[in-house]
């Protein structure tokens, strides 16, 4: 069975990367309502999550062997 | 609303992942069969989000946050008062036993313990319920496409249906539950962050229901009501949703919501797939936890909003003509105004996500029930393989064809919600008399449930077309105006629920029970249930149900 935490792990990786990315060369980018860098935090986070789900499939791998 | 091209990077990421999981997949599974009924692998926190993510379409995230703008805190019931309660006792007390007989669909259970009328009958309101269902969903990504692209909206309702007639045909359906837990997390990390800057923005909870207590909501009454969830339920006249307590709890804790979890299939059949007796009856337990907790992504930024439309920021509620407000838009409008581009991307993801898993579920849903159940059934029985699935193609098509139709009905409803409550109340309501006296009293007979069926279905019809709600309603003659369309879906369910269940039992009780030599795997009392002993607490429903139960409790009454 493929292991869920791959896939999700790659994509919120990517996307937090994309995020950050624009949070950091694209700053000025603010919605109409709010003065925070709503980019950069979402994007950490997301990161930090896809991250995390990786981490957790190389660990009960590891644990399986 | 302007998307920048990370938005659209970030959107065909997403769909990239979704074919390439689906892709997969094929080559480990051979049918979608195979997933639900052999399978029988996956790890309950899978099974228990999908369960969860099955039913979190973006019919719920709309339409919810919708509701919130418009009914309030109160529209919080529907989970805990609603939907908690129900999954509770779905893994309580209901799984098990689907987990025994081994059913695989509402209509193959009532063939197995009735008779061919009934699953006749119920096969044809499913259909029609699923029609509806992705008719709704059809409306809504229409409405988004819309809002972006700024098309007419026939041509995106025409669009979003040929989207969908894509998705169906590459298979998207054999890696649905997995994408429903991509879509899950999705949904909670592009929306959590819309519910905290907006409610920051409006001051917090206490500054929010501050602003709310000098207002006078569209329907005249004191804007204290939207952040009270009990406070104003003694009396239809003092509350948004014009309902008192019996019709609240009779209709929405009973009768819908356990009507709408113990029959609908498309969310049972999530904890059908957990790897044992025990994980599948923790699945639905387990989902309630987080489902709980979606109220504050989903209803808060909805009363948020109105909140927000009395500060002077520039955000004034979306509306449908100079009077009405368009709930189904107050999502969407707040996205953007809080998100930038990219932020944004992620938002509209996890919505047009949510829109075709949800429909394709539907779509789904209606091809098997009407190619297997209606079709075989009936219509051209005993014939080969390779006719089936043409038909099964075809009906997909003819399908898609009427949800479009009902996606114009949709338009007439300020709320999706509110019009899906009413398709449940029809086809839901009635089915779940049949269901609890069909599996609990061994007595209920083929002729009694049909007719229990299909009396209360017709009084569903009666009570209406003989009832009014903001315009809605009163086809046959008006006896009785109810104060919102939701009230009057409550009362609709009600009446179906109990005219079905005193028909089923009076004609039971005049015709001729079946021999309970027939009844093993189908009744309550002849049915093999195990138990599990020895096992940690956390591992066993029992305890985790009154963990999980004790927050809802809580949360009721803390907002009370």
């Amino acid at each position: 069975m493929l292991d869920l935490r791959v896939p999700t792990g790659f994509y919120f990786s990517i996307v937090g990367v994309i995020l950050v990315a624009m949070g950091v060369f694209a700053p000025s980018e603010r919605a109409a309502l709010t003065d925070s860098n709503v980019n950069l935090y979402c994007g950490l986070v997301m990161l930090a999550f896809g991250l995390g789900m990786l981490g957790l499939s190389r660990l009960s791998k590891h644990e399986d062997s | 609303m302007k998307l920048a091209v990370v938005d659209y990077a970030i959107l065909a990421i997403y769909f990239g992942f979704v074919l390439g999981i689906g892709w997969r997949l094929k080559s480990k599974i051979s049918t979608s069969g195979d997933f639900l009924t052999s399978g029988r692998s996956v790890p309950v926190w899978i099974t228990s989000l999908a369960f969860l993510s099955a039913n979190l379409g973006a019919q719920e995230l709309v339409g919810m946050s919708g509701q919130g703008a418009k009914y309030g805190i109160m529209t919080a019931h529907f989970y805990w008062v609603g939907a908690i309660p129900a999954m509770i006792f779905v893994g309580l007390f209901m799984m098990p036993f689907y987990w025994a007989s081994r059913a695989r669909s509402v209509p193959e259970y009532l063939k197995l313990r009735f008779d061919e009328k009934t699953r006749a009958l119920n096969a044809l309101a499913f259909a029609v319920m699923t029609v509806f269902s992705s008719g709704i969903s059809m409306y809504a990504l229409g409405l988004l496409l819309h809002l972006i692209l700024g098309w007419s909206f026939t041509t995106s309702v025409l669009c979003s249906a040929a989207i969908v007639l894509a998705y169906t045909f590459l298979g998207g359906l054999t890696s649905a539950i997995y994408n429903e837990v991509l879509q899950f997390f999705l949904i909670v990390m592009g929306f959590s962050p819309l519910a905290i800057m907006a409610v920051m923005k409006a001051g917090g909870w206490s500054g929010m229901a501050a602003r709310l207590k000098t207002m006078t909501l569209p329907n005249g009454m004191n804007g204290d009501v939207m952040t009270h969830s009990w406070k104003y339920i003694a009396h239809t006249n003092q509350n948004p949703m014009g309902i008192e307590i019996f019709g609240l709890v009779a209709g929405l804790g009973f009768v819908l919501s356990f009507g709408y979890w113990c029959t609908n299939f498309l969310v049972i059949q999530r904890a059908m797939a957990a790897n044992s007796a025990s994980a599948a009856r923790r699945t639905p337990v387990i989902a309630a936890l987080p489902k709980m907790l979606l109220p504050f992504i989903i209803i808060v930024p909805g009363i948020a909003a109105l909140a927000l439309s009395q500060m002077a920021l520039g955000y004034v509620l979306p509306m449908k003509d100079a009077l009405t407000p368009d709930y189904d838009q107050v999502l969407t409008t707040l996205m953007a105004k809080f998100y930038p581009a990219g932020m944004l991307g992620i938002g509209l993801t996890g919505l047009m996500a949510s829109f075709m898993s949800g429909m394709a579920g539907n779509v789904t849903a209606f091809n098997t029930v009407f190619t297997y159940d209606i079709y075989q059934a009936y219509i051209r029985p005993g014939k080969a393989d390779h006719h089936y699935l043409t038909v099964a193609k075809v009906t997909t098509v003819a399908g898609v064809a009427l949800s479009i139709c009902c996606a114009y009905v949709a338009q007439h409803y300020n709320s999706i919600m509110d019009l899906l409550q009413l398709v449940f109340g029809f086809v839901n309501a009635p089915l779940f008399g049949t269901f609890v006296l069909g599996m609990f009293w061994k007595r209920t007979t083929g002729h009694g449930a049909f007719s229990g069926l299909l009396s209360g279905m017709l009084a569903a019809a009666a009570t209406h077309g003989c009832t009014m709600a903001e315009g809605k309603g009163g086809w046959i003659v008006t006896l009785h105006t109810f104060p919102s369309t939701m009230a009057q879906n409550f009362w609709v369910a009600i009446v179906a629920f109990t005219v079905c269940t005193a028909v089923t039992i009076v004609v039971s009780l005049a015709s001729k029970p079946r021999p309970e030599s027939e009844l093993t795997g189908l009744v309550y009392g002849f049915t093999e249930l195990k138990h599990d002993e020895g096992v940690a607490w956390y591992k066993r429903p029992v305890p985790l149900a009154i963990a999980i139960g004790a927050v809802a409790l809580f949360l009721n009454f803390w907002f009370a």
